[in-house]
């Protein structure tokens, strides 16, 4: 029995072996990034760029897992990273959820709970309608939706989420009710409006994109104080410059969402010194450019201080959106 | 004939020695991940896909659509040898499967599983081919009430099927729909039958309880008998194929049903799962012979296993032309098409025309290659049985935790795989049948979530359900489907009427 | 491949006896498990009704279906139950002996304790022991057969999925010990 033993432990060890013993700590088994939404989601599509990114230049030995979460609305991601507390091989891909689902359903998380690595993009929010629908400008479809009856649908993601809000601060601006329906993922809800069960959504640049460039969705207006800022066309007519901004046609409604890396709660310095330099590469290499230019999202780099203090900031600008739009849960 | 061309040209890519010799290894490799616990083909093919990060796309194409036809024809597997099913549509398989490997015709179950999936996903591919800008039009006008009414459609073609009482029917369904209400309520947000506990919060995974529900109580039963295994030493039995192949003209109309409804509710977005059960039950409901299924009737094996590959097959067509998945390994593929920088919409089929054409016909190639390869390691499989009870039955139980565990990474699933395995022991023993349960638990969600959606779009009125030709339809289809005993004996009573007449 | 023809018959010589003493029929079971069931319902129906069970202008609430589900499970208990007091009934089958109790539990019994032990000391030690175990004492297998059977078991589990797979099992002191 012994010498089984014995035998069970060198081979266990032989398999064990792995390269190298730099000083700088490094990770020793295949890092996860875990993604808080289902699959073909924006959080999926960045993993893959990142997963894509890090491979192809060499920027870490041990290769990286995507998993995906997506389970209770992402909450199953969030309560999978706050009981990974200490295992610095798992990235959690945030974005909104972490602040918004806490005040909406009652879940025991907080971000403050994980460690803080860095921001890596901002994501927009752009008012889209159906392209057999006349409305040329927002006005035109806000006057519309105002007469409807029955009221226009609204298609998003999740209830009492980033896309709802949006919807609850679109009917305080214009006036107009819509009837929101909260599908599981952003490609739903672009399927959706294509097939004309809704009429609108408020989608992310990236979960329209390729049924805004087969012409069968038309942008309103983007949620944000200034246009996009990518100029290449990618329509036969528009680039995603041309979109004209919320604030400008008369409706002042605003919102930007994070897209940032966090690391379960109690690792080291040294760990997370090392994803702070693994994503500052990510975001200087070829990949990171083309994916930011082609989804159509605000590049950013935030670590350390600047990260906390924009989380926040960030953290009491949705809880009083949340609270504003009457979502908190009580 | 553009298609015709278009398809020749993408076998021309693909005709050479290398890329075949890459079909076989993912092949291989699905193979394995569909039988391996707890990979299955979503996991397995998620698992894999890094491998091709550094391929060309042709051949990262194959090499994954491989690997996902391996994983399908894998899925069967444990399904009929263990009673264990892989995926949420192998279950099916398992009603006649597992009991024609016990009365020691695992082979020809093996047998009549491949070839009914190789029939489904041929037909599929053929739809694929020749239909594919006409089907994306199609799956675009499945709204809410459309999604309600196809999964209103499937409980309906069972209520009514099963031998037991009906108020063990009645128990087991309402049990399987509160328990996949529990977790996150996705339309309004909330949470809900959690009571606090952060296990619950993630709701009760489908392939957890049916892992306890089959593997594991399945295990205790058969303990619980006399274990006098007999079997036939699993030859390498072209006999056994030759027998099973001779038989499936006489099935013909189950066959076909199955492809269409396979094809049918694979390019309805997310309705691939609903197709086994469906056409299960309505190869059931047709069939002269009722009562022989569940007890290992061959058709009971075709009829899900050539539903479920049509509709896994037919589900990628969404995928390519919507950007939406069929099925859980269909989103997997997906992330795959993204990392080539290849985005699925509308638009793919136009730019990209060489990569879906290439993707097609390695579907043809890979699902011929296939079938020969799951048909010559049949008797490897079936030779699986002649291990010790002894030995095998620890070796499932484990394979059952660590599938339990893979699916969500949570020891809280294990305990919960456990509670099912008894839950499964004692129903099954008091004559509660488990496959009503096990089919709400998969359905009873997004039935729910699309009635409710469906009801915020109408403003609360249920006419929404009859408002177009299409969801009316289907409504009505599933309310006569519903009351099938009572109008076949109404039908009934007026023929020798009118016979008299006559 | 052998060109045989003969049946595999595979020997059971611990099988329970067909005359082994009842020790509960199916009657009494489900009783049981009806109760169980209704009171599940009950609460699962509480639950719902704190959640909101009623239909607002927009559609049901999120505790609609599952209250009446509940309302409805619990009707079917109670029916289940009534019926089984109908004095028409005759005599239940025996649901289990004492013979296959027994045997039930010699498969139980290990299954649940490799549970417990997959949470303290990871699963592929766990699996060792219990496929070891199981060999041996109820499959009465010879103990080096067993052990070797469970350490290859056990290995070939662990390289699939820690290795190859990159899936991440529970593991346990034994593995920590190995650097893994």
């Amino acid at each position: 029995m012994k010498r089984k033993l014995g035998s069970f432990a060198s081979a266990l060890a032989c398999l064990a072996l792995t390269t190298g013993s730099a000083s700088a700590w490094e990770p020793s088994k295949p890092v996860e990034i875990v993604v808080a939404a289902g699959a073909g989601g924006a959080s999926d599509q960045m993993a893959r760029m990142i997963q894509v990114a890090i491979q192809k230049n060499n920027l870490m030995k041990q290769p990286m897992v995507v998993s995906l979460k997506g389970g209770a609305s992402g909450a199953e991601a969030l309560i999978y990273m706050k009981s990974s507390s200490g295992d610095a091989n798992r990235l959690l891909i945030a974005y909104s959820l972490i602040y918004m689902l806490p005040l909406s359903a009652k879940i025991p998380f907080n971000w403050r709970d994980l460690t803080p690595v860095s921001v890596v993009a901002l994501d927009q929010f752009v008012l889209w309608t159906n392209a057999q629908l006349p409305y040329k400008t927002v006005k035109e479809f806000a006057d519309a939706a105002k007469s409807a009856n029955p009221p226009f649908k609204m298609g998003g993601t999740g209830s009492k989420r980033e896309d709802h809000v949006l919807t609850v601060f679109l009917e305080k601006k214009t006036g107009a009710k819509f009837a929101y329906l909260p599908y599981k993922s952003g490609g739903e809800a672009a399927t959706q409006l294509v097939g004309n069960h809704t009429q609108s959504n408020v989608n992310n640049p990236s979960e329209n994109l390729e049924v805004w460039r087969a012409g069968q969705v038309r942008p309103l207006c983007v949620f944000d104080k200034e246009r996009i800022q990518y100029k290449t066309k990618v329509t036969d007519t528009m680039s995603w410059n041309d979109i004209p901004t919320c604030r400008d046609q008369g409706v002042d409604v605003q919102y930007l969402m994070l897209r940032a890396m966090f690391l379960p709660g109690k690792v080291t310095p040294e760990q997370t010194a090392f994803y702070v330099d693994l994503f500052r590469k990510v975001t200087e290499t070829r990949e990171y450019k083309e994916y930011m230019e082609k989804q159509a999202l605000k590049p950013i780099f935030l670590t350390g201080k600047d990260m906390l203090k924009f989380l926040e900031e960030d953290d009491a600008l949705n809880k009083s959106l949340m609270t504003e739009a009457g979502f908190v849960a009580n | 004939m553009e298609a015709f061309g278009l398809l020749v040209y993408g076998f021309s890519v693909l005709l050479t020695w290398k890329t075949l010799a890459l079909m076989m290894v993912g092949l291989v490799l699905g193979i394995f991940v569909g039988v391996l616990p707890g990979l299955g083909g979503p996991n397995g093919v998620a698992i894999l896909l890094p491998l091709t990060f550094t391929m060309d796309p042709t051949s990262a194409i194959v090499m994954l659509s491989c690997i996902y036809w391996g994983a399908l024809f894998g899925g069967a597997i444990t399904s009929i040898l263990f009673n264990i099913p892989g995926e949420a549509w192998s279950v099916a398989t398992t009603f006649d499967g597992y009991p024609m490997a016990q009365q020691g015709r695992a082979a020809e179950a093996l047998t009549a599983a491949f070839t009914s999936s190789f029939i489904g996903s041929l037909v599929a591919v053929l739809l694929i081919t020749f239909l594919a800008p006409g089907v994306a039009s199609f799956a675009l006008k499945f709204g809410p009430p459309e999604f309600f009414a196809v999964y209103l459609l499937t409980f309906c073609s069972f209520v009514g099927l099963g031998r037991e009482e009906k108020h063990k029917t009645i128990i087991s369904m309402t049990l399987g729909l509160l328990l996949a209400g529990v977790g996150m309520d996705t339309v309004s947000g909330q949470l809900r039958m959690t009571f606090g506990l952060s296990d619950l919060l993630r709701g009760i995974n489908f392939l957890v309880a049916v892992i306890g529900l089959f593997g594991i109580s399945e295990i205790l039963l058969t303990m619980e008998e006399r274990l006098a295994l007999r079997g036939h030493p699993a030859r390498i039995s072209l006999r056994v194929v030759l027998k099973v192949w001779k038989e499936l003209p006489q099935y013909w109309v189950t066959l076909l049903r199955s492809s269409a409804i396979g094809c049918w509710l694979g390019i309805t977005p997310g309705g691939a799962i609903a197709a086994s059960f469906m056409s299960y039950n309505l190869a059931k409901r047709f069939s002269k012979d009722k009562d022989s299924f569940g007890k290992g009737r061959i058709e009971g094996v075709f009829a899900p296993e050539t539903a479920a590959h049509a509709s896994g097959t037919s589900a990628l067509l969404p995928m390519l032309a919507l950007g939406i998945p069929g099925s859980g390994t269909a989103a997997i593929l997906l992330g795959g098409l993204m990392v080539w920088g290849l985005n699925p919409g509308p638009l793919l089929f136009v730019e990209h025309k060489s990569f879906v054409w290439g993707l097609i016909a390695s579907m043809y190639l890979g699902n011929v290659v296939g079938l020969v390869l799951v048909l010559t390691t049949v008797p490897l499989f079936a030779a699986v049985l002649r291990v010790p009870f002894a030995a095998i039955a620890p070796m499932i139980v484990v394979s059952c935790a660590i599938g339990a565990y893979a699916i969500q990474n949570a020891m809280f699933d294990i305990w919960l795989m456990l509670a099912f395995g008894i839950v499964g022991y004692v129903f099954k023993k008091i004559g509660i049948p488990l496959a009503p349960f096990t089919l709400a638990l998969v359905l009873g969600n997004r039935a729910e979530d699309s009635f409710r959606l469906s009801m915020i779009g109408a403003g609360g009125d249920m006419r929404v359900f009859w408002s177009n030709g299409l969801v009316g339809s289907i409504t009505t289809l599933a309310l006569i489907l519903l009351f099938w005993p009572l109008i076949s004996s109404a039908i009934a009573r007026i023929r020798p009427a009118v016979r008299g007449g006559a | 491949m052998p060109e045989t023809e003969a049946e595999i018959v595979v020997e059971d010589p611990g099988a329970p006896a067909g005359d082994s003493p009842a020790l509960t029929t199916n009657r009494t079971v489900e009783i049981v498990v009806s109760l169980l069931l209704l009171a599940l319902a009950m609460l699962l129906a509480f639950d719902n009704w704190r959640t909101g069970m009623s239909w607002d202008s927009t559609g049901p609430q999120a505790g609609y279906f599952p209250f009446y589900l509940s309302v409805i499970l619990a009707g079917a208990c109670v029916y289940g139950i009534g019926r089984e007091f109908l004095p028409r009934r005759q005599t239940s089958e025996t649901f289990v002996t004492r013979d296959q109790l027994r045997r039930v539990l010699q498969v139980f019994a290990p299954t649940l304790l490799f549970c417990l032990f997959t949470q303290w000391l990871g699963l592929y030690v766990a699996s060792f022991l219990l496929v070891a175990g199981f060999m041996a004492f109820i499959g009465r297998i010879a103990a080096w057969k067993s052990a070797l059977t469970a350490f290859l078991f056990s290995l070939v589990m662990f390289v699939t999925f820690e290795i190859a797979f990159d899936v991440i099992m529970p593991k346990g002191p034994l593995e920590a010990l190995l650097g893994h």
